[in-house]
């Protein structure tokens, strides 16, 4: 690819997919090397690299063969002999190999959600969503997934560490320490006053409780709270609006009308698991569908699935609010009133979306649907790319926009059910860091929070905490923090130990732990505990409590029990048994309203609107949270880096990205190494030509370039948090300026967005709101089949899977619930690179329009247990084969590794495992396998099984208890995870079953039906609530669909195509 | 539409390969021959260990305890009726009796100071079902009931001094018994493999 000149080539270009959707800009600019991989299954022959290295080279596998001959004749002994250890004293809740669920939380610093864990001998070995949590409802993300290979990290440390420190602070030698010691040392320097304690946002009502103690205890210890992903500037700007410094909770599931600044609601911003869940329930096809507009500075997973997109720097974020309260207030002729305070600031910007360079009719559209959902509109602002000079008067105009339509008390719950529990600050940590640098902090506890690496340079914090005497580390590796603190006392995961939680005012959710610590570690309330219970003044709670979980408890009866409906009438012991069932406790009642209506009381002065640095030419940078490791610290989960994002598809990397216009105007190509200079900081990274970013925005990850991850994740990608910055209490990571300089370096960047291509068969349906309500089936393209097959008959159950693309927001929990589930192993970047990724669900984003502001599909993809399977009929030792229940059944031990199968699937997705990757798992991590799913050895092809071990125990179950299955009973791992209900699994041969309800709904749809392949799998076409003629074609490839079909079935392909406006040729006005 | 090549049907495959095929199965004959004769196994159980009876680290008799005793298989082995693993019973079931029972003997000896350390004992696996497949005692359990379904795989468990595998466990001997009508038994692949 040596041009991004997207204009000129694409129009003569002849091989490219031709279709009107792409998948990269290699496709839409028909890169020659791309089109020749269309032709093969497999990037790459298996023998082209080096293989010794990674496994048995085939010719010494004849060897090993002839030995094992030899061995084979010593006689009738078994090999290998295997043993059975059963317990010396059995548990009684425990039945070897049946799994035990234990309810708990999850929560990683913003995000939380209420799960349950599957434990096997005792043993976690995945994490599923609890349906009784009222914020996320089952639903779960990658992340949350992750935390099972937390657990078994074998990177982090496993006992207390002392670091022996030099003159200069720096670190010295780690020695080996126990708790003992360190409790003694430590309590000594405790006592001598100046304790600070510095942790992450912490919404825990027992961790709360014992900080409070502790502060008491040793002479007012000083409590300050920072996140790596800041919100503060929401608590600023609800405070400067209405008087109370609180996070309100967004409903989006009282919203028909969403307009989203730079917030990735979806993705990473807040809650995306609760929001999306919420979301996805209003986005149902029809009348009341809701719309999405979203302005954005990059694409994220929020803005592929809006329903019109505006492409913004983040320095423009407060000019599109203050637009849009002028434009609202001016279309409502009178009938909304701009509060006082922003009226002469909102005049100023009447005319911005010109200056803007925004369609100003399509802006007006947005303006007045939004005065048309009055009291169910919702505009939000947040997350990193928010975070710029003038966050706060963003949050204050979006308040002021909000309570302006009416939202305030109705989409915004300010009232009954707030985060009030997020209570970091960027002003409390500068404050803290101030008196570090002056010395008044003797002693600094900082809980697991990697300061060293996530503060940049000019917040001061390593400097000032060379000044501080003690300083001990509860985080799980010696990395830059903790190397720079005297007692790294590792604190363990949440799977191991007790807590609690309170992720929303009034929702109380318990953490049990699953496992005992696996090594020598204590959660920060144990360490708290362990001090304050040796302080001479200890609080009575302190002193009878024996143990962290007696202090829970003790907090709970005290606090928790006399607030929810689940406590009242019962003794302490029947309600934290139920606490301990049910997962969580909350206020049914409560959570249903929202409050009424505050008096905004906010104001933006013109003066601080002109102290804005000026918008130049220049390029502005833009940080954000990657949907796979969030801040960073799952950095070490192989999973998560793995996880193609859901924008870009790369893997294992973060990159610069650049809009296609910046790349051909600074010559920039996919993997140039770029000089990234923002302020002082310089910062080397690889560029990514990513379609939807603001023509003068440079985009880039944080999380990345850590040193003390661990063997996975060090030195993947670069770090960014250096380009952030902390001063005047505002944490800024946006809309500052920045320069880029080409080099002569280049990178590798991998993406899989480019493997199984579909060669432009069109798989990926959508339709228009308005063209969907003329005709439910718009957008289907129906073929006339002619078949030789006899159908099968099915007489017990008949599974399907429903996949609505229409809900699916393409977040990625699937893809790693199925990869927690199904023992599939990660294979590294070496080998994505080859395209041997082994997820047994995709998810396919495609492209449609022009390269600068496309619009973007989504599609799942998993086997689709095809009635007249292609692969079946190709397998020549029939490993592959239908059963009775309509499964296309893989059978490992019969596959002998011919690919045939693969090779013959129109919907690419076998996968076959080149190299016994599971054996180079290091250990413990092999304690997270699923024994109820084979592990599959080199040479054996795999895919999607619908989940047959579930299936399989759902239908043992019914049986026991001698009933019928129930509909819903069975679930498959994606989707149990799903945030948004996209996946419904069923029986077929049931039709009052949901999957038989979706499958006879008008939008669905079969892949490649005219294959006749008869795919088991169902998808309901994409429904766009924006009746805007996209013009994207004119500059698109041409659309040779009708090509791939064959002349039989051109006829038809004219009359389904055209409810699609974009497929309607704009000189004739004849169908395409 | 599709359509199917000749040369991908699997009939002309199996045509033009079938000198091939051949001969791959003379090799197999031969070699099993063979090795049956070095090793001593008994005939037609190579791969399979049938027969295979090793010395268990404590001298447990199923012919007293299930023979003699006319103890019921489920005692011991009561997962067999709840879950799909029939597991070996920890040693607590073991200590029901022998706190009282048979407390001077040395093999008792043994066990007691196992359960009293909360050291677990390994004993060595008889029955071993080939790589890839699953097994639900469950449900051959509910179908027969013990001790009957018990003897259709373990043989006369009550008359073994020392355990030792009965069957074949081959899939051919699995399936014998799924493919006989009466049985109704499911016989397709993902009903144990996956």
């Amino acid at each position: 690819m040596d041009s991004q000149n997207t204009q000129n080539t694409s129009d003569s270009n002849t091989t490219s997919s031709g279709s009107a959707y792409w998948m990269s800009l290699e496709q839409w600019n028909g890169d020659q090397a791309l089109a020749d991989r269309f032709e093969n299954e497999f990037m790459s022959s298996p023998l082209s690299s080096e293989d010794g290295k990674d496994g048995v080279a085939r010719r010494d596998f004849l060897k090993i063969m002839g030995a094992s001959l030899a061995l084979a004749t010593a006689g009738c002994i078994r090999r290998p002999q295997a043993h059975i250890i059963p317990y010396a004293k059995a548990p009684k809740e425990i039945t070897p190999g049946e799994p035990n669920y234990y309810t708990s939380t999850w929560f990683d610093g913003t995000e939380g959600a209420g799960v349950l864990v599957k434990t096997l001998e005792g043993r976690p070995i995945k994490v599923e969503g609890n349906p009784e949590h009222p914020m996320t409802l089952g639903g779960l993300s990658a992340r949350a997934h992750g935390e099972i290979l937390s657990l078994y990290d074998p990177d982090r440390l496993r006992a207390p560490v002392r670091n022996l420190q030099n003159k200069e602070r720096t670190n010295k030698e780690s020695v080996a320490t126990t708790f003992e010691e360190a409790d003694e040392k430590i309590l000594a320097s405790l006592k001598a006053g100046g304790v600070a304690l510095l942790t992450g946002s912490k919404p825990s009502p027992s961790l709360k409780a014992i900080v409070s103690d502790f502060s008491k205890a040793f002479s007012g210890a000083r409590w300050v709270q920072y996140d790596s992903l800041p919100v503060d500037a929401i608590r600023a700007g609800q405070k400067a609006s209405y008087g109370r410094a609180i996070l309100p909770r967004y409903r989006f599931d009282k919203a028909s009308m969403v307009v989203s600044i730079d917030a990735d609601f979806l993705g990473t911003f807040l809650s995306p698991v609760e929001f999306a869940k919420q979301w996805a329930k209003n986005r149902a096809p029809g009348k009341d569908m809701s719309r999405l507009v979203a302005f954005e500075s990059f694409l994220s997973t929020t803005g592929m699935n809006a329903d019109d997109r505006f492409r913004i720097r983040p320095s423009q974020q407060l000019d599109v609010v203050l637009s849009l309260i002028s434009r609202v207030a001016k279309l409502s002729k009178g009938s909304v009133v701009i509060p006082g305070g922003i009226s002469a600031a909102a005049k100023a910007f009447e005319n911005a979306p010109k200056a803007l360079g925004f369609d100003e009719v399509l802006f007006d559209k947005v303006a007045s649907e939004l005065l048309q959902a009055r009291g169910s509109s919702l505009v939000i602002a947040g997350g990193l790319p928010t975070l710029t000079e003038t966050q706060v008067e963003l949050q204050v105009a979006v308040n002021a926009l909000n309570s302006m339509l009416g939202n305030d008390g109705k989409t915004i719950d300010h009232d009954t059910a707030v985060f009030e529990t997020m209570s970091g600050s960027a002003e409390s940590l500068q404050a803290l860091i101030a008196d570090m640098a002056a010395g008044s902090i003797k002693t600094l506890i900082i809980d697991d929070l990697n300061l060293n690496y996530l503060l940049p340079q000019d917040s001061g914090f390593s400097e000032a905490l060379k000044k501080v005497e003690t300083v001990v580390y509860t985080g799980n590796r010696n990395d830059e923090t903790g190397s720079a603190s005297q007692w790294v006392l590792p604190a363990g995961t949440g799977l191991e130990t007790w807590g609690d939680f309170e992720l929303q005012s009034g929702v109380f959710s318990i953490q049990q732990p699953t496992i005992m610590p696996m090594y020598q570690t204590r959660s920060l309330g144990e360490v708290l505990l362990a001090w304050t219970a040796k302080a001479a003044n200890a609080p009575q709670r302190v002193k009878s409590a024996a143990t962290w979980r007696d202090y829970v408890m003790g907090v709970w009866k005290a606090e928790i029990q006399g607030s929810v409906e689940l406590g009242s009438g019962k003794s302490f012991e029947d309600f934290w048994l139920q606490v301990l069932q049910v997962g969580v406790a909350s206020n049914k009642g409560r959570r249903e309203r929202s409050g009424s209506g505050r008096a905004f009381v906010g104001s933006i002065s013109e003066a601080s609107l002109k102290a804005r640095p000026a918008v130049g030419a220049g390029y502005e940078l833009a940080l954000y949270p990657s949907v796979q490791i969030g801040d960073g610290k799952l950095g070490n989960i192989a999973w998560l880096q793995e996880l193609p994002d859901p924008v870009s598809k790369v893997v294992w990397d973060n990159y610069l990205q650049v809009s296609p216009a910046m790349a051909r105007k600074e010559g920039l190509n996919k993997g140039d190494i770029v000089e990234l200079k923002v302020g002082d900081v310089t910062v080397k990274a690889p560029v990514l030509v990513q379609p939807g970013v603001h023509d003068s925005v440079v985009a880039l990850a944080v999380g990345y370039g850590q040193k003390t991850a661990g063997k996975v994740g060090n030195g993947v990608g670069v770090n960014a948090y250096p380009l952030s910055s902390l001063a005047k209490g505002k944490s800024i990571f946006s809309g500052r300026a920045a320069t880029v300089t080409k080099t002569s370096g280049r990178y590798d960047l991998v993406s899989t967005q480019d493997h199984h291509l579909m060669e432009g068969r069109k798989i990926v349906l959508e339709s228009t709101k308005s063209a969907f309500e003329k005709d439910p089936s718009s957008g289907i393209h129906k073929h006339q089949i002619f078949t030789i097959w006899p159908e099968h008959q099915y007489t017990k159950n008949k599974w399907g899977l429903a996949i609505d693309l229409n809900s699916c927001t393409g977040c990625s929990a699937c893809v790693i619930a199925c990869q927690s589930e199904n023992n599939i192993p990660t294979v590294g970047k070496k080998y994505v690179m080859q395209g041997r990724e082994m997820h047994w669900i995709r998810i396919d984003r495609y492209y449609k329009g022009s390269p600068d502001n496309p619009d973007v599909a989504i599609m799942p993809l998993t086997c689709q247990h095809c009635e007249n399977a292609p692969c079946e009929t190709v397998c020549p030792v029939l490993a592959t084969v239908h059963n009775d229940e309509g499964l296309n059944d893989m059978v490992y031990n019969r596959c002998v590794g011919t690919r045939y199968c693969a090779n013959n699937c129109p919907y690419k997705v076998r996968r076959f495992n080149w190299f016994n990757y599971m054996k180079k798992r290091e250990e413990p991590l092999h304690m997270a396998y699923n024994p109820d799913v084979t592990v599959r050895p080199r040479g054996v092809m795999e895919k999607c099984t619908f989940c047959v071990q579930r299936i399989r125990r759902g239908t043992n179950k019914a049986r026991d208890e001698k009933r019928d299955l129930r509909d819903g009973e069975i679930t498959p791992a994606c989707a149990e995870s799903c945030p948004s209900d996209a996946i419904t699994f069923g029986n077929l041969n049931d039709p009052k079953s949901r999957v038989s309800k979706m499958f006879e709904n008008k939008r669905s749809y079969k892949l490649l039906e005219e294959l006749n392949a008869v795919p088991r799998v169902a998808y309901q076409v994409r429904v766009r609530n924006a009746d805007r003629v996209m013009e994207a074609n004119s500059h698109g490839p041409a659309d040779n669909h009708d090509k791939s079909h064959g002349d039989d079935v051109k006829k038809d392909d004219k009359k389904s195509h055209g409810l699609l406006k974009q497929d309607v040729n704009e000189k004739t006005g004849e169908l395409v | 539409m599709t359509t199917r090549h000749p040369e991908n049907h699997p009939e002309n495959q199996a045509k033009n390969s079938f000198g091939s095929y051949l001969s791959a199965a003379l090799f197999v004959v031969f070699a099993s021959l063979a090795l049956t004769n070095l090793t001593g196994c008994e005939w037609g159980s190579i791969g399979y260990n049938k027969g295979y009876a090793p010395d268990q680290p404590v001298a447990f008799s199923h012919e007293l305890h299930a023979g003699e005793y006319k103890m019921q298989c489920l005692y011991c082995h009561s997962s067999a009726e709840r879950a799909n693993h029939s597991a070996v019973p920890s040693l607590n079931i073991c200590m029901n009796c022998h706190l009282v029972v048979a407390t001077d003997k040395p093999e008792i000896q043994k066990i007691t100071e196992a359960y009293n350390n909360n050291t677990p004992i390994a004993w060595k696996k008889v029955h071993m079902l080939p790589d890839h497949v699953r097994f639900n005692h469950k449900r051959h359990v509910e179908k027969y009931g013990a001790p009957q379904a018990c003897h259709k795989c373990h043989g006369p468990v009550e008359s073994m001094e020392t355990m030792y595998q009965h069957s074949s466990l081959s899939m051919g001997w699995c399936i014998s018994c799924h493919r006989e009508k009466e049985n109704q038994a499911p016989v397709s692949c993902s009903t144990c493999h996956y």
